[in-house]
């Protein structure tokens, strides 16, 4: 997979580190300004009121 | 790769490598989530508090500093009520109290007061009890240090016009988090029988799950005018 990636990529080795540099931080970008957001309150740690079990749902 | 059968190893050795650079992947996403959870939302979320504090006090500042009541109190608006002191939690511990208990309130790295199941009272209210809750991880984590507040120690909620001083008097350091009676305006799970005026703080434990509540519940002990300098009450010094 990665080295599929790394194949593909243009220029010599230099120029496809910097690439591949790049893709990482846009990967990191989305899944911190994305994914997570989205993600985090579908999972269980950090519910922190008492409820009466509606919060659950939401 | 000197076998009778190349092409057939060498597919098996692709999907092997494959399989196992996803595995890895998934690896290094759930660390990244783990630095989101506990380093990034703070981030955000102090921020989020700094500029709101900020504004909450330009107003304060800026507003009469008549008697009305309304005009007094200020603002029982968006923007928050007050902010909550807490020695024991750190010297400089202050904390914006804004309404609800929201996930998006709580996000912004506040304290918010319960509107459900039981609102709370507000602590210029005759009798009654402010509950509040706060993220113990994450999203500022405002009540992290949550377990270093033991019976006796001040807690401070500081409004337009006032410092009302309670004292923790009962500690809860692990209940369900279905018991709602904790909030009840007298909360008869921390002893008390009489209505007063009382404060609970709600938050989660153990640290970095959601499993149970930790509760903390002072009573008023007192209250003190703000002076113009806004000298804080000795509690606080």
């Amino acid at each position: 997979m990665y080295g599929w990636i790394w194949r593909h990529l243009p220029g010599n080795a230099w120029v496809r580190a910097l690439i591949s540099l790049v893709l990482a931080l846009i990967v990191v970008y989305i899944l911190f300004q994305y994914v997570f957001p989205w993600a985090e309150p579908l999972l269980p740690f950090n519910d922190v009121t008492v409820d009466n079990g509606m919060a659950a749902v939401r | 790769m000197t076998t009778s059968k190349p092409s057939g190893r060498r597919r098996a050795a692709s999907v092997i490598s494959v399989i196992g650079e996803v595995l890895i992947t998934a690896g290094l996403v759930l660390a990244l989530f783990v630095v989101y959870s506990l380093w990034w939302t703070n981030v955000l979320a102090d921020r989020h508090a700094a500029k709101a504090s900020e504004k909450v006090r330009q107003q304060w500042a800026a507003g009469p500093t008549g008697t009305g009541k309304q005009a007094a109190r200020g603002l029982d608006t968006k923007d928050g009520i007050g902010f909550l002191h807490v020695p024991a939690m750190g010297k400089n511990f202050q904390v914006l109290v804004k309404k609800g208990t929201s996930t998006s309130v709580l996000n912004e790295g506040v304290a918010g007061y319960y509107t459900d199941p039981t609102p709370a009272a507000m602590p210029w209210e005759k009798t009654g009890n402010f509950t509040l809750a706060a993220h113990r991880d994450g999203h500022g984590a405002k009540f992290h240090d949550i377990n270093k507040i033991h019976t006796g120690d001040p807690v401070v909620f500081e409004s337009k016009d006032t410092w009302y001083v309670y004292k923790v008097y009962k500690v809860l350091d692990q209940t369900s988090k279905y018991d709602v009676a904790v909030t009840d305006q007298i909360p008869q799970e921390s002893g008390v029988k009489k209505p007063g005026r009382y404060i609970t703080l709600t938050t989660c434990t153990p640290v970095y799950t959601s499993r149970y509540r930790y509760v903390v519940w002072g009573e008023l002990v007192r209250t003190q005018k703000v002076d113009a300098q806004r000298t804080p009450p000795p509690e606080l010094r």
